[in-house]
């Protein structure tokens, strides 16, 4: 187990669960962050990916415990943006690595699509860039020169 | 053969450059294709693009880890600290072989002609030492160079050669976006990007999938390491790496006899030349200068005017989201620019501020930049019980403008030494004061509701005005200022330092006016400009000695 991950015990992921569900809750036919496993194998995955979470995602979450996460979520979120920035992007970011989730929402990740070259190209279809053409140039010329065109 | 060598030549060589970005690329290549001896020190190292995750899962969650913008959370060893505490925007740049292109979002704009004249058009700030048709030549010369994309007969410039390759396609938020402008009558043109569309040199055709600027795992994006520094070691030039200039070295003559510099191990070392050219970007150009100032040029290097670290410009950012319910595919595609605007680009009195900006149209990323507060802001939060309608909203359903909006010189705007912080080699940090005008805030509200009634006029339901961030000083610019007075500039109009020389400016610090599109095409082309009349200048004075 890494040092980054020895920090989050079963107290810590309870109370990540807690809070990661009110901010991805279920619904439309989508898991909640804790079923999607925010607080579980994803949080390994997302503390072995960006170990730089590891500390301040602990200081969040220290602060959490035993409290109602509804408040504390929204004391956080006035009162120490950058820990609820990190916070929500452990939570986002792991829900985001669950392929089940990924399949869901239609993203298969950013696709190598080759350039195919069209003819005529996109720009000149229907029109398009003659139009451009027809209202002629916008700029202004430099002192003592004219348009060239 | 390896790009890198361990430590410096014995030799002297003719020309030292300082840094390998932009125009230190440029310059070097052009140097080593003159038959010139040149070395180049550079603070960080190469692109590990082993780190670039665009193919991968991760992706989104681990760019902001290997390819951050911001130094100060970077801070790895090749960066310096730059204090930002009294600045509205925060300084971006990478510092290592390739510089800001390694993670610039290769939108590949021409300055207009009027950015070069507008003492002489409207009447604010100075014009250039030359005009958009003395660079226009450079301007081709470094596109069939660099590998840029694109359109000739923009009706935003004057005629002539556009760039070598084919445009990047239009897609379905570019056709969209540019059937409404044609309806409003307002300019558009397919985007200008350094963005190869198919094979070209050294680059790979692109694969459209918008991450150019966390690390291009293509190889399509042409980043002057993939470019320009493979040709010029190839023909010569000593490349080190981990080196970072503590400071020139000047002789009882005035003139630069070289640099001293820091290895990673921390020794110091020597590194003399005939000529030295300084290519640290608008903020490590002056910070550098200040650095060296001798008994005999007490406020820093080249600084009789005052003007060193002084007019640094920074160009004020803007991004407007639309929301449409059509699939536009909005993740994916050159990011980049799938067309640009430049329809309120020219100065109008009537609108109440002077100058204007460029705007591009970009793809808006993957699920996970669906949930971050910019561009989307803290208002649209997407937390809580409408998480999943309002992610299905915005994925794959959104086109945002990213406008870049002039901002004019101002001395009080400048790059000072810290007198507290230092670097991990012991050298004093930067710091920055800067403060957006007045002009630029109602530059940037005109321009934002105007992109915000192109998005509408294209179909957009929603639009989102970006609120405004910090993180976004990409552009440094202004710092060690381009004219023909001496009293009034620290570089001549061929960016030699009017105190010194044998010393040359060719980064973004040279620009007397910030125009208000991206800067590396004029940066690349000034360079050019610049390091082929020095060529000239040194051949005529060895033909004469």
């Amino acid at each position: 187990m890494t040092s980054a991950l020895a920090r989050f015990d079963p107290g810590r992921r309870a109370a990540l669960e807690a809070v990661a569900n009110l901010l991805i809750p279920s619904g439309d036919g989508m898991p909640s962050a804790s079923e999607a496993g925010v607080a579980g194998r994803w949080l390994d995955e997302v503390l072995r990916l960006r170990p730089d979470f590891g500390p301040p995602l602990a200081a969040v979450l220290d602060g959490l415990i035993g409290t109602d996460p509804e408040v504390a979520l929204a004391r956080l979120r006035s009162t120490d943006p950058a820990g609820f920035g990190v916070l929500a992007e452990v939570v986002a970011g792991g829900y985001f690595l669950n392929p089940k989730v990924r399949s869901a929402i239609n993203y298969p990740g950013q696709q190598s699509v080759a350039i195919v070259p069209e003819q005529p190209p996109d720009y000149e279809q229907d029109g398009l860039i003659a139009s451009v053409i027809a209202r002629g140039p916008i700029y202004r010329p430099t002192p003592g020169r004219k348009r060239d065109r | 053969m390896s790009p890198t060598a361990e430590k410096g030549p014995d030799r002297i060589p003719d020309v030292l450059i300082v840094g390998a970005g932009a125009s230190g690329a440029v310059a070097a290549k052009r140097l080593a294709e003159g038959g010139f001896d040149v070395v180049c020190l550079e603070q960080g190292g190469w692109p590990d693009y082993k780190k670039a995750r665009a193919p991968f899962p991760d992706y989104e969650l681990t760019s902001g880890r290997d390819w951050a913008w911001d130094p100060n959370a970077r801070q790895v060893p090749a960066d310096y600290p730059v204090d930002d505490s009294e600045s509205d925007i925060t300084a971006l740049m990478w510092n290592g072989v390739g510089g800001g292109t390694v993670v610039f979002a290769a939108q590949w704009q021409r300055n207009m002609p009027s950015d070069f004249q507008v003492r002489s058009l409207d009447g604010i700030a100075d014009d250039w030492p030359f005009t958009y048709e003395d660079l226009e030549p450079y301007y081709v010369r470094v596109e069939r160079d660099w590998g840029v994309s694109g359109l000739a007969g923009d009706t935003a410039f004057p005629g002539g050669d556009g760039p070598p390759m084919p445009p990047v396609p239009l897609g379905r938020m570019g056709r969209r976006v540019a059937k409404a402008h044609n309806d409003l009558g307002w300019h558009w043109w397919p985007g200008p990007n350094a963005i190869a569309t198919q094979r070209y040199g050294r680059l790979n055709p692109c694969t459209q999938r918008a991450t150019c600027l966390w690390g291009c795992s293509e190889g399509a994006k042409a980043s002057v390491d993939r470019t320009y520094w493979p040709v010029a070691v190839e023909r010569g030039v000593t490349l080190l790496t981990g080196a970072r200039v503590k400071r020139l070295i000047v002789g009882s003559d005035g003139l630069v006899t070289g640099a001293l510099y820091v290895d990673r191990d921390g020794n110091e070392h020597v590194q003399q030349a005939a000529v030295t050219i300084l290519a640290c970007n608008g903020i490590g150009t002056p910070r550098l200068l200040l650095l060296s100032a001798t008994s005999a040029q007490p406020h820093g290097l080249g600084n009789s005017s005052g003007l060193v670290g002084k007019r640094l410009m920074m160009h004020p950012f803007g991004t407007v989201v639309g929301l449409f319910d059509d699939d536009l595919d909005s993740w994916q595609g050159a990011w980049g620019q799938h067309i640009h605007s430049l329809e309120f680009y020219e100065t109008d009195p009537s609108r109440g501020f002077v100058r204007g900006a460029k705007w591009g149209l970009q793809p808006t990323g993957g699920p996970l930049s669906m949930t971050h507060s910019y561009p989307w802001g803290e208002e649209n939060a997407i937390w809580g019980p409408a998480f999943h309608q309002q992610l299905r909203k915005r994925l794959g359903r959104s086109a945002m403008w990213g406008i870049i909006a002039e901002d004019l010189p101002e001395e009080s705007n400048r790059v000072v030494l810290d007198p507290v912080k230092k670097d991990d080699s012991g050298i004093p940090a930067a710091r920055i004061q800067y403060r957006m005008s007045e002009n630029s805030r109602r530059l940037m509200a005109f321009h934002q509701e105007r992109a915000k009634e192109s998005l509408e006029a294209a179909g957009a339901y929603e639009t989102v005005i970006a609120p405004f961030i910090r993180a976004t000083g990409w552009h440094l610019l202004g710092t060690a200022m381009m004219g023909s007075d001496p009293s009034r500039s620290v570089v001549d109009p061929w960016g030699r330092v009017y105190d010194v020389p044998n010393l040359y400016i060719f980064d973004g610090s040279t620009w007397p006016t910030s125009a208000g599109m991206n800067p590396t095409a004029t940066i690349a082309a000034v360079a050019l400009r610049g390091v082929d009349h020095l060529i000239a200048e040194r051949r005529d004075a060895r033909t004469s000695s």
